[in-house]
């Protein structure tokens, strides 16, 4: 795993595709890319089967720009529409049985910090809300009371989106959907509570609608698992299609959702904000100068 | 036949704030290059889309309509662009891409 997995073996150039030579010599392996160079650097997802204008493919094409070496991370995913993007990627994908997402990142962190010592390989687990907060809950939580160095990104889509709309334990109450006729009798699942609970030293919500928020905090949350402990990253990725959104008003739902109940929410422990700080210089963090105290007289 | 995204050059040249190659869905599909426009006297450039990869969403028309309050972008029937860009005839370059336009059903 480094920048040397993604180039050509020599004498094999010409035989490549356009897109993989283009990957290889414009993409982000070994830079730094960042979204406002969106549109001008080959980017390292690739064509997939997943529905148009799905908010979810957004916010995945926005986490793998984000990624800070994507030359030198994993992605681990389970059953759920992410996977059919994320496994589509010049990123290693391991694809777990369903609900194991968490134990084979668990593993997979600490395989590579044995192999590669203090080198940085990151990890990230990407899944929908069913694979997070349902079947994968157990392995989930005890990931992160065992405070695992690794990210998990949740795809909430409020729903089992590829199996026919099934509520899931992040669906809000009350929502009716095609296979839950009569509306949902219990509340969306604090996920964000149980992180902090369970000691995630970083806990973020965002919505695709703001892309570099996005980036940052996904940036700030795989810099802070490689050393500090586990975080987790709770995106809100509607389905079109289980929760009938016109395609061209995906957007607009996103600013809406984020207004009324998913805002933007980032809760980051000293710790992490002294390491980022510290190791990765940034000043966001910094206490703030002092303003002069009031009142007093003019010298 | 089927809708794709197609770009006014002379509408985005005008503004090219590059918002919609952020939202769209789908990567390597709306792109930007630096020198399109600059033949109309444009100073900056503008964002086209790579048909073969738009998937039809207007995503991106919402977007230009309402975010950048611009309208460049447009739904049309794939055969009633008379030439697109096409993921085969474009190049990157340090920090911008250009393309050839060619007749996106002939190809
Ligand atoms: S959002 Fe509109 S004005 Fe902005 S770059 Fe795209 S097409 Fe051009
Ligand atoms: S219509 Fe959708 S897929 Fe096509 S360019 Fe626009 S946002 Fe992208």
């Amino acid at each position: 795993m480094s920048l040397d997995y993604v180039k050509f073996s020599s004498g094999f150039e010409k035989f490549m595709p356009k897109e993989y030579r283009d990957m290889v010599e414009h993409g982000p392996f070994g830079k730094k890319v960042s979204v406002s160079q969106m549109g001008s650097f080959k980017e390292v997802l690739e064509e997939h089967p997943m529905c148009a204008g799905c908010a979810m493919t957004l916010f995945i094409r926005l986490a793998m720009i984000a990624f800070p070496n994507p030359e030198d991370t994993i992605t681990v995913g389970t059953a759920g529409c992410g996977r059919l993007a994320i496994s589509q990627a010049a990123i290693p994908f391991v694809y777990g049985n369903y609900g194991d997402q968490n134990g084979v990142a668990s593993g997979l962190s600490r395989g590579l910090r044995l192999r590669f010592g203090d080198k940085p390989k990151d990890v990230v687990v990407m899944a929908g809300d069913g694979g997070t907060a349902d079947i994968g809950f157990q392995q989930v939580l005890h990931s992160w009371f065992r405070k695992e160095r690794f990210t998990t990104i949740m795809l909430d889509n409020e729903v089992y989106g590829n199996t026919g709309g099934q509520e899931s334990g992040m669906t809000n109450r009350g929502a009716v959907l095609k296979m839950a006729p009569l509306g949902k009798k219990f509340e969306k699942m604090d996920m964000l509570q149980m992180a902090k609970v369970a000691g995630c030293a970083y806990v973020a919500t965002v919505v695709p609608n703001n892309p570099r928020r996005v980036e940052s905090v996904i940036k700030k949350a795989v810099l802070i698992a490689r050393e500090v402990g586990s975080t987790y990253i709770q995106a809100y990725t509607s389905c079109n299609i289980e929760y009938a959104i016109p395609t061209d008003k995906v957007m607009e739902d996103a600013k809406n959702v984020e207004n009324d109940r998913y805002q933007f929410s980032e809760y980051i422990t000293d710790e992490a904000k002294q390491f980022l700080t510290e190791r990765y210089g940034y000043k966001e963090f910094l206490p703030k100068p002092a303003a002069p105290a009031p009142g007093l007289p003019k010298a | 036949m089927y809708l794709v995204a197609d770009i006014s050059v002379e509408i985005c040249a005008a503004k090219s704030c590059k918002l919609c190659t952020q939202y769209c869905p789908e990567a390597n599909t709306i792109l930007y290059s630096d020198e399109m426009g600059k033949d109309k006297g444009f100073k900056y450039g503008s964002a086209y889309v790579a048909v073969d990869r738009c998937k039809g969403c207007a995503q991106c028309v919402w977007v230009c309509d309402n975010m950048a309050k611009n309208h460049a972008i447009k739904m049309i029937m794939i055969d009633q662009l008379p030439v697109a860009a096409l993921t085969d005839n474009i190049t990157y370059g340090e920090k911008s891409t250009t393309a050839t336009l060619v007749s996106p059903t002939v190809g």
